[in-house]
């Protein structure tokens, strides 16, 4: 099962540098102690966020690899400059924003280099089969990799807002604030790219979904 | 919705419901795990403000050092050649004479012997006498030009003349005016400004002058007095000899 970015399951507690009550690591205060100097403080920030995160830049640029780097790059940056962060802003907008902007800045680098699968694509198109599908609790590895293909076909814009509404659960608000579109382009590209994604993944099914 | 079955779960996912696209996507597994070394490699890259900060004046500290290392090691050279021109052997004493007074019988006469006797030690050396080579060297140059621009301006020129020779005038202002390059430079570096200032005013007539033709028509050679009259050059080249004395 996929974790969630949900701060409120995860417990600190026993964890290496944790402080025993969670309520003095909230990311507010984890934010005042990594800005009064507290290094320990950046490294529970860390170990909150980096899954999120990374699961993020992942979904955006398709690399497994790739998404490790620029996930450092995403905390290192975000170290450089956590005092230049507003206090009404969530942490984890804020850091949902500077991997946007990580892994735009990648995704721009190697524009030529990236072949976007088209709708029409063998690729995924032929991933369709007629074997049962399984029962257990994760999807299968076939349907895994559809869905990864089939985020990764999108374009940019609309990947992202999917991704952060339907992947990360981000509110409209949040990811107005992640990308700086406005409220009627993020649900345009919203519905889109849902549609985009069922066409794709009902092609794995058989099923002939038209939009 | 919590639905055991894909097939299930898919056709509601793509009949459009809300719920089975939560699940669905909930199950999604990227099969990407946080490698342990992550952290490493970030912690590596944040270095805490205030040692950064201690490490910036630090390069600023050793910057500082260096230059100032520099700076001693630039004026010792200077110093160097200073003492090494200050040693430069001294001219050779005059010679003295002296006359000693003899008695003198009737009639006879004697022999004179001049004896030559050296007024200080020549093999002494020494460094505070004031002597500058490079002075002395400006000096000799300044008489030299003085002279070249007092022949030309005195040189006599009528109407009848067709063309004048000046080849002699034409060599030595060149090698003149190679030395007035050398010497402004030197003057410049070590800012004697009113020396250097002279030299800059002699430089392009010097230029002038080796640029002659080796057989000058008349009218060439009177631009050339003309603007030694009007420019006063000589003069200025004769006080400057003066207060160098």
């Amino acid at each position: 099962m996929m974790k969630r970015l949900t701060v409120d399951e995860l417990n600190l507690e026993g964890q290496p540098g944790a402080f025993a009550g969670t309520l003095m690591n909230s990311s507010a205060d984890l934010v005042t102690r990594v800005c009064a100097g507290d290094s320990e403080a950046f490294r529970l920030i860390f170990e909150r966020y980096s899954r999120p995160v990374i699961s993020f830049i992942f979904d955006m640029v398709n690399d497994r690899a790739l998404a490790e780097e620029l996930t450092q790059e995403t905390f290192v940056r975000a170290f450089r400059a956590i005092r230049t962060m507003r206090r009404e802003t969530k942490l984890s907008t804020w850091l949902f924003g500077i991997a946007r902007n990580v892994a735009r800045e990648s995704l721009r680098a190697r524009a030529r280099a990236v072949s976007h699968i088209e709708l029409t694509d063998k690729s995924v198109m032929d991933l369709s089969d007629k074997k049962p599908v399984p029962v257990d609790g994760v999807l299968s590895k076939e349907l895994n990799d559809v869905i990864r293909r089939s985020l990764a076909a999108l374009d940019e814009d609309k990947r992202l807002v999917f991704t952060l509404k339907v992947l990360h659960q981000c509110s409209y608000e949040e990811i107005a604030e992640i990308t700086g579109f406005s409220l009627a382009k993020l649900k345009t590209d919203l519905h889109r790219a849902r549609a985009e994604m069922r066409r794709r993944i009902g092609a794995y099914a058989g099923v002939g979904y038209e939009v | 919705m919590k639905s055991e079955n894909y097939e299930e779960l898919l056709a509601e996912y793509l009949e459009g419901d809300a719920a089975a696209e939560e699940e669905l996507f909930a199950r999604y597994d990227r099969e990407l795990q946080v490698p342990a070394e992550l952290w490493a490699s970030v912690e590596e890259r944040i270095v805490p403000v205030g040692t950064s900060s201690v490490k910036w004046w630090l390069r600023v500290a050793a910057g500082l050092v260096l230059t100032i290392g520099l700076g001693f090691l630039i004026l010792l050279g200077r110093t160097k050649v200073d003492t090494i021109a200050s040693l430069k052997l001294p001219e050779q004493q005059p010679v003295i004479i002296q006359e000693r007074a003899v008695a003198l019988k009737p009639g006879q006469s004697i022999k004179r012997i001049k004896k030559p006797i050296v007024a200080d030690n020549p093999g002494v050396l020494s460094t505070d006498l004031g002597f500058d080579l490079e002075e002395k060297d400006t000096a000799k140059h300044i008489e030299q030009t003085e002279n070249l621009l007092r022949s030309i301006r005195n040189f006599p020129l009528s109407d009848t003349d067709e063309e004048i020779d000046v080849t002699y005038d034409k060599a030595l202002s060149r090698r003149l005016l190679i030395e007035n390059v050398v010497l402004r430079r030197d003057a410049e570096m070590k800012a004697k400004f009113p020396t250097k200032a002279l030299l800059s005013d002699l430089e392009p007539l010097l230029l002038d002058i080796s640029n002659l033709p080796d057989r000058a028509k008349p009218e060439e050679v009177r631009a050339i007095k003309e603007r030694l009259q009007k420019t006063e050059i000589v003069a200025a080249l004769m006080d400057y000899r003066d207060s160098e004395r």
